[in-house]
């Protein structure tokens, strides 16, 4: 075994512990939060960076080969598919809770929440003002 | 010889790390107290079937475990997408019928 293979192990094997890690820290998020919607937040991590992780390491062992390339393509069909399913199943939980305002705020129009978003952006920029005069005050 | 020496019990470790996580995200599936906790925690059982199986085609070196492994990311994919559809619209036809607002509406937990 010549330097290259053993770098080649080093690397792989550093890819595929971090992989673990991701997929532990998933675990552990699924089994701490408390509702849905935040437990999907901790499993979509390692439907999308954990897998990643863990090809590219077995990728780095294999070398370059077709199944280097069918890995690859693993990873980029579950980039794709790992946000649209999780859109789908907050869409069902969102549909068949009927006490979903529980747990999270929820606007009933789109314009209710702009118009808030905006009303907020509002007092927050006239208290930057108010704040930037009274330093300019005590400057001068 | 000795590059096989090295890289099998790796594998081997990971395999077993791998199952035993699975077995603790079946926990989450069985125990989850609505419909979406189980659909998450199937789609994360997936995912690391789909590493157990990339891993075993490292470690048999047969390449055409590989496509094994895409087959089953899109069948998980599209399992998750349909099963969700279906219940979002067998829970609209219960509770969504012409006499709607009656005591039909009941809270129907998972």
């Amino acid at each position: 075994m010549n330097a290259v293979e053993w770098i080649r192990l080093l690397v792989g094997s550093v890819f595929l512990v971090i992989g673990m890690v991701i997929f532990f820290t998933e675990l552990f998020g699924v089994f701490h939060f408390k509702y849905v919607l935040n437990r999907m937040h901790a499993a979509a991590m390692g439907d999308t960076l954990g897998i990643s992780s863990c090809l590219i390491g077995l990728m780095i062992f294999s070398g370059l080969n077709f199944t280097t390339l069918k890995m690859f393509l693993i990873i980029v069909f579950l980039w794709f598919a790992s946000p649209v399913s999780s859109h789908v199943l907050s869409r069902l939980e969102a549909a068949t809770n009927e006490h979903l305002s529980k747990h999270c705020e929820i606007y009933e129009d789109v314009e209710v929440l702009e118009r808030e978003l905006i009303e907020r952006r509002n007092a927050e920029s006239k208290e930057e003002s108010a704040i930037a005069k009274e330093k300019e005050g005590s400057l001068s | 010889m000795e590059k096989e020496a090295l890289y099998h019990p790796l594998f081997i470790a990971l395999l077993i790390l791998l199952s035993i996580m699975l077995l603790i995200c079946l926990i989450r599936a069985v125990k989850g107290p609505r419909v979406a906790d189980r659909l998450v925690a199937v789609n994360m059982m997936g995912t690391m079937v789909m590493v157990m199986i990339s891993i075993l085609a490292s470690l048999l070196k047969e390449g055409y475990l590989v496509d094994i492994c895409l087959i089953y990311a899109m069948i998980s994919f599209l399992a998750v997408v349909v099963i969700s559809k279906v219940y979002i619209g067998i829970y609209e036809e219960q509770h969504h019928s012409p006499e709607n607002g009656e005591g039909g509406t009941t809270d129907e937990r998972g």
